[in-house]
């Protein structure tokens, strides 16, 4: 076993990389900390029986549950919350597990690219396909995920409303939880600490099941997808574009792809990544599903909630889940800003990292990975100001941040695709047909649900060529 | 201080690294990605046309989102 105690501390201002016995290979803290995890791997892998296996499993799982879980964020809960509100318990039960079904699909590619070529999604785009298209791609991560760190504090701040916390305190404390997660400096660590503060995503669970549901209308709703009350209208294109891009989004290639290279997953652990994956978006699915039931009693009840808040939406529900279910419906927006906060600026310093070919890892120490952490840092500390700005128009920005993740994800898509079916770096592991037949469909969904809002917001009379009102 | 214990100090230190080193693929080192970079590939006629048509796909979409939000705010 390696300590890395044991091994020599830095030298004043150099990094405290070592020359290995043959001379020829350089040692980083970084390379320490994540042999000390491999080494763990290994010897769990060697062992055999039932305990082994678990133990491996949770060894091994991490990027694909919080991906997962961090794209449940504060927008991707306030559309699944509007969805229940207006729609009630019907089509969109169905139509979110597809969602996840395509998200599972997407983020299996960058499982087998991270573990296969051991980088990060930007490095490999600037690689591959030249600074030029890089750049392309930049641009759209850097939008997007500045945009959508607006919403998480949007839902930070409402969240903690609700308890009548002063807005510039509750984003100082977010601000504040997010600069502790990483005074670990240590990926594993990082790691463990955001997936507990994510699984409290399940809290909307508990809250559906205190709004009394109908089980057998969900169970007719999951399998005839109907009813659609109202069909579809400007506003059913609208909610229908917010929940795909709650569910895929571009950041969530670059974040699993960095994390499984910064964990240090290689291709024997790609079955688990699939099962880390899949676990993730189960677990998503279930508190995105939670979210619609627990809502439509504002539905059922005709009670308008087109621009709620988070915490309008757990005053609304107060009545029907009682002052403990809109507390918790309430801690749970907080809880899902606050993980997506720390996953999405953490993408964000991932992708600076290897593209400006400065170290980028979790488990640097602070001197070592100053550029890493600052970009992490200094972006939420933006985002968070922002939404401290009075009269910023900050329903808006929540419902576009959704859109227009589903508008970028299609080129971002292209990458991936290219990527994961390129022989050169991915040798055995290419893609099969049939990945790359559902990756296609993925993309001919996205581009057309686009367009369709695109035509929706042009000609809103067009929807009737698709039997729309 | 004892040449001895200085010896096997380095000995263990060497150990350390050496099982660093095993413990890791040879591309997982920071260094090694750091000087290796997967070679530029270039792209196809169709790749580009793809690549371009999502472009425009992308921009005339924001110009939409744009209109939305000024439609919006009347």
């Amino acid at each position: 076993m390696i300590d890395p105690k044991t091994l020599p501390k830095p030298r004043g201002g150099v990094p405290s990389d070592l020359l290995a016995p043959d001379r020829d290979v350089v040692i980083t803290h970084e390379d320490i900390d994540r042999a000390h995890d491999r080494e763990l791997v290994w010897e769990t892998r060697a062992k055999r029986g039932f305990s082994s296996r678990a133990r491996l499993l949770w060894l091994l799982i991490g990027p694909g549950i919080l991906v997962m879980l961090g794209e449940n964020d504060g927008p991707s809960m306030l559309s699944y919350a509007a969805t229940g509100a207006r729609f009630g318990i019907g089509f969109f039960l169905p139509f979110v597990v597809l969602t996840f079904l395509m998200a599972c699909v997407v983020q299996e590619m960058t499982v087998r690219l991270g573990a296969a070529t051991h980088r990060g999604h930007a490095e490999l785009i600037f690689d591959r396909f030249g600074p030029f298209w890089g750049w392309f791609s930049m641009v759209d991560l850097m939008v997007g995920n500045f945009l959508t760190l607006v919403t998480e504090f949007i839902a930070i701040r409402a969240g903690l409303g609700y308890f009548g916390v002063p807005p510039f305190v509750s984003v100082l404390a977010a601000w504040l939880v997010l600069f502790g997660a990483l005074m670990a400096h240590r990926y594993w660590t990082w790691e463990r600490v955001t997936m507990v503060a994510a699984l409290f995503n399940l809290v909307f669970i508990p809250v559906a099941l205190l709004s009394h549901p109908h089980f057998g209308a969900i169970g007719s709703a999951l399998i005839t997808w109907k009813p659609l009350p109202g069909g579809i209208t400007r506003d059913t294109v609208l909610i229908l574009l917010a929940d795909i891009g709650a569910t895929v989004t571009p950041w969530m290639l670059f974040f699993q792809q960095s994390a499984i290279a910064d964990k240090g997953l290689t291709t024997h652990d790609i079955r688990f990544g699939r099962i880390d994956t899949v676990l993730g978006a189960a677990l998503a699915a279930l508190a995105a599903l939670a979210t619609i039931v627990a809502t439509a009693p504002l539905f059922a009840h005709g009670m308008a909630a087109g621009n709620f808040e988070a915490a309008e939406f757990a005053q609304a529900l107060r009545p029907f889940v009682g002052s403990w279910g809109a507390a918790l419906f309430a801690l749970g927006m907080f809880e899902a800003g606050m993980v997506a906060a720390v996953t999405i600026s953490t993408s964000s310093a991932y992708a600076f990292g290897e593209v400006a070919h400065r170290p980028h890892s979790l488990n640097l120490p602070f001197q070592q990975g100053k550029s890493f952490y600052l970009v992490l840092v200094l972006e939420a500390a933006a985002a968070a100001g922002l939404v401290l700005i009075p009269g910023i128009p900050l329903v808006y920005i929540v419902l576009l941040v959704n859109v227009i993740a589903v508008l970028a994800m299609p080129p971002a898509l292209l990458f991936l695709y290219l990527l994961v079916n390129d022989h050169e770096i991915m040798g055995d592991l290419v893609s099969p047909l049939w990945a790359n037949v559902l990756a296609l469909g993925v993309v001919v969904v996205l581009i057309a649900a686009g367009l369709l809002f695109g035509v929706s917001v042009i000609d809103p009379h067009a929807l009737a060529l698709f039997g729309g009102k | 201080m004892n040449p001895q214990s200085g010896i096997t100090e380095a000995t263990r230190q060497d150990q350390d690294l050496a099982s660093i080193v095993a413990a890791l693929e040879p591309d997982q080192l920071a260094s090694a990605k750091e000087r290796r970079h997967c070679p530029r590939r270039s792209l196809t006629v169709v790749e580009k046309c793809l690549f371009w048509f999502l472009r425009i796909y992308l921009v005339f979409m924001f110009g939409v989102v744009i209109y939305q939000i000024w439609h919006g705010a009347r």
